[in-house]
């Protein structure tokens, strides 16, 4: 026990130290608190004149808060991958002489923290926004901190720490769970289809006695309705359940014989993690359900030496994989395509725009790529590899073979993109294929880019300031391809304003291509 | 299966894990870590089947064998982090108990460190855990005799492979076990860390405590073996005793049970 407080102690305090040193906490910290006053103001604002603050809307949030996490939270406990563990408490917590039970409850602070904070949050917030009494804020608050912390603690040591029951025990107490979760789902979407859709409708649901005496996620609702409602039958039933389930909980969990079987499984579930952090950092999407892909046999013939053997040592890769070069984002751009289609469809966007519809494609898709911040696939990992830098060629030719499949996936995503919109909003095919070149100009454009502002401030700002600079590039190219294209819209016609835009991002996305290039010079990166 | 050396307690390993206090006294005196039966399955895949062998107090047990025989599993068994059938005593006590896990010390394969914290602060970590009576004199000499006493303000993340294994190393003699469980330690030590690791095993071993490696490395270990147990797919293929083979060859040892003639 005296360790863990040490260890946590001491790494809170040099991680604030460290962070002090660094500029990019500060950037960090100015933009958390800019973005907190501006939801602060906005949520203000919208409850004062939305006439929103009652009693009785704060107990509707709370309630689809609860009704989101708890089953949840039991999900993700059960599986014994709620709590995160980091190979280094693997190596120096588990095999210390510290009780399990109490390994668990360290790791469960984080959760506790946050029913502490929400807590407060409530108090204050209710208080200032829902004209909720002093009492009832006090009364939530000790809720929150105290019987939810102590019934997490026990649903932790329960599912965890539980040696008695078998993995099938927990593996029923998932599947109901998500049966669960699909009834309350499946009664939700009834209401809405047979009821006008209101926010009174919202509320009704939740005040239905069958949601209130469901264990442990109903009874919490319950004990909220009887703290800022007034007691009901069904709500003085619900709290004293859930006060009951509380203590025998508690106590059940605190005599449970615990000898830290569970370690097995968070041992496992701390490398899982370690492998999505690092997929996370290299921008490579965790697909939670994808498993390990058989590979193909394949050949291919070089047809050429130096940095072209990049493109065939990548091109022999893709085609021993089941799918080729496409994956998940080939489908999220046919279903992107899709929705472009049907809401214009629907919402009659032919005769809304009129001559600005071929605007509506390119618009949606700057968007999206100005956004999301993009998937990593083999080319990135060609910057991991040494061979790379070996190769004798130059380092703009190494960008541009490491990078080529990148440009025929990005060909085939802008059809799946285009098309269907294309065929909805009746553009002529010369303005689809400039859409699809602006699409593939795009795509090339974050590519490029993210890896200049790789090249430019490497890990100076931490991952936040390479993507506020990487941001910035990408607005300064856009900003300067619509001011072109608008100009020569105006002089020349749409499609030559179009034609326009597509050549000014080109031109910038291969300078910065040619800058970043210098990523492909040494494989160190600016510390 | 053969063993060829002494002082065996062959005769109680049919217990249980629940079992390890009905031992006598004698046998207390001499056996410091047993395991009995082990059986470690990954799904369908049998790891570690039924495997039983003993360190008496005060040796070195050598795990020896290929990659994937199963040395890890039964290290990380012993460890306490994972499950398994069968039984694990240390110091007469189920590995798991925290009794028993105050006296023993873990080096694991891959060292991980706490990312915010410096080499000096896992020590005191170690310290504080395990209520350990090592002075600060003597966190200093551990740090020197391992090349750490000028990286003692470094953070765990700043640390190369090699220093971790390091880190690693200094901790768990900050323990002052009376059994440790060294897996694979000299992978990613310099020459020099590696001649100061065997130096610390043999006065490991002079001062009573039992130590248990796993390697694959039979050059590593030569000079510091009691007892070889040669692992093949699980299953433990043969043990040697140092007292019985006298001057024979690790090597030697190993490949004749390994390719059931000459040693290479």
């Amino acid at each position: 026990m005296k360790g863990l407080i040490y260890l946590y102690q001491r790494t809170i305090i040099n991680r604030i130290k460290h962070a002090l040193k660094r500029p990019a906490a500060y950037l960090m910290g100015a933009f958390i608190l800019l973005y907190m006053a501006m939801i602060f103001f906005s949520f203000d604002m919208m409850i004062q004149e939305g006439d929103f603050g009652s009693p009785k809307n704060v107990v509707t949030i709370l309630s689809g808060i609860i009704l989101m996490l708890i089953p949840g939270n039991i999900i993700s406990y059960s599986k014994r991958r709620g709590l995160l563990f980091r190979p280094s408490e693997v190596h120096f917590v588990f095999s210390s002489p510290v009780s399990p039970k109490m390994v668990l409850m360290f790791a469960g602070a984080k959760s506790f923290a946050i029913n502490f904070l929400l807590g407060i949050a409530v108090a204050v917030f209710g208080r200032l926004w829902f004209d909720i009494g002093i009492f009832q804020a006090i009364a939530y608050f000790l809720l929150s901190a105290v019987c939810e912390s102590f019934l997490e603690a026990s649903l932790i040591i329960f599912c965890y720490g539980n040696e008695r029951f078998t993995e099938k025990f927990f593996k029923r107490l998932v599947v109901l769970m998500y049966l669960f979760m699909a009834v309350i789902a499946g009664a939700a979407v009834i209401l809405l289809l047979t009821r006008e859709p209101s926010f009174q409708l919202i509320q009704d649901y939740f005040a239905l006695p069958v949601i209130q005496l469901v264990p442990i996620v109903g009874w919490t609702i319950a004990v909220i309705r009887l703290m800022f409602l007034g007691p009901d039958t069904v709500n003085l039933i619900g709290t004293a359940l859930y006060l009951g389930s509380t203590v025998f909980l508690s106590i059940a969990a605190w005599k449970m014989k615990c000898t830290g079987a569970y370690y097995e499984d968070a041992m496992k579930f701390a490398d899982d993690y370690q492998k999505i952090l690092q997929n996370k950092r290299k921008g490579i999407a965790n697909i939670p359900w994808k498993k390990k892909s058989k590979l193909r046999q394949a050949t291919v013939e070089y047809k050429g030496v130096y940095a072209k053997a990049i493109y065939f040592r990548q091109m022999l890769e893709y085609k021993k994989n089941a799918t080729f070069i496409f994956g998940w984002n080939t489908l999220l751009c046919l279903g992107l395509g899709i929705v472009i289609a049907a809401v214009g469809y629907f919402n009659d966007a032919v005769s809304e725009f009129g001559e600005a519809k071929i605007f509506i494609i390119p618009a949606v898709v700057a968007y999206v790529t100005f956004i999301f911040t993009g998937y990593a696939t083999k080319w990135s990992k060609e910057l991991e590899n040494p061979y790379t830098y070996l190769i004798p060629d130059t380092p703009l030719k190494k960008v541009w073979y490491a990078t080529k499949i990148e440009h025929y996936r990005s060909i085939v995503d802008g059809i799946l993109v285009t098309v269907p919109g294309a065929i909805v909003f009746g553009l002529n095919p010369v303005l689809a294929i400039l859409t699809v070149l602006l699409y593939v100009c795009l795509q090339a454009n974050r590519l490029y880019y993210n890896m200049l502002a790789d090249a430019l401030v490497g890990n100076l700002l931490g991952n936040f300031g390479k993507s506020m600079v990487k941001l910035l590039f990408q607005g300064f190219a856009m900003g300067a391809a619509i001011g072109v294209a608008l100009m020569a819209g105006l002089i020349l016609g749409v499609e030559t304003g179009f034609f326009m835009m597509i050549l000014v991002t080109g031109i910038l996305t291969f300078a910065g291509a040619a800058i970043a290039s210098i990523s492909f010079t040494r494989m160190e990166v600016a510390d | 299966m053969f063993f060829a050396g002494k002082g065996t307690c062959f005769g109680f390993l049919q217990a249980k894990e629940d079992d390890l206090q009905h031992l006598d006294m004698s046998e207390r005196e001499v056996v410091m870590l047993e395991i009995q039966e082990l059986t470690k399955k990954y799904g369908k895949y049998l790891a570690v089947d039924h495997v039983s062998f003993t360190v008496p107090t005060g040796q070195v047990g050598i795990l020896l064998g290929p990659n994937g025989a199963g040395k890890s599993t039964i290290i990380k068994s012993i460890a306490g982090l994972l499950r398994y059938q069968g039984g694990v005593g240390i110091e007469h006590m189920p590995a798991r108990t925290l009794e028993a896990k105050r006296v023993f010390a873990y080096v694991p394969e891959v060292p991980a460190m706490f990312d915010a914290l410096t080499v000096r602060e896992h020590i005191e970590y170690i310290k504080r855990a395990y209520n350990s009576d090592i002075t600060d004199q003597e966190i200093n000499q551990l740090l020197t005799r391992f090349e750490l006493d000028d990286k003692q303000q470094k953070l765990g993340r700043e640390l190369s492979k090699g220093m971790m294994q390091k880190v690693s190393i200094c901790c768990a003699l900050a323990i002052k076990p009376k059994v440790i469980l060294l897996d694979e330690p000299m992978v990613g030590l310099d020459p020099a860390a590696i001649k100061e690791l065997k130096e610390v095993v043999l006065e490991l071993k002079e001062q009573g405590v039992t130590v248990l490696i796993s390697t694959h490395m039979l050059e590593m270990v030569k000079e510091l073996w009691d007892l070889i147990f040669i692992m093949e797919k699980g299953k433990i293929i043969g043990m040697f005793n140092k007292e019985d083979q006298k001057d024979a060859d690790i090597e030697e040892l190993f490949f004749q049970i390994t390719e059931g003639g000459e040693a290479k």
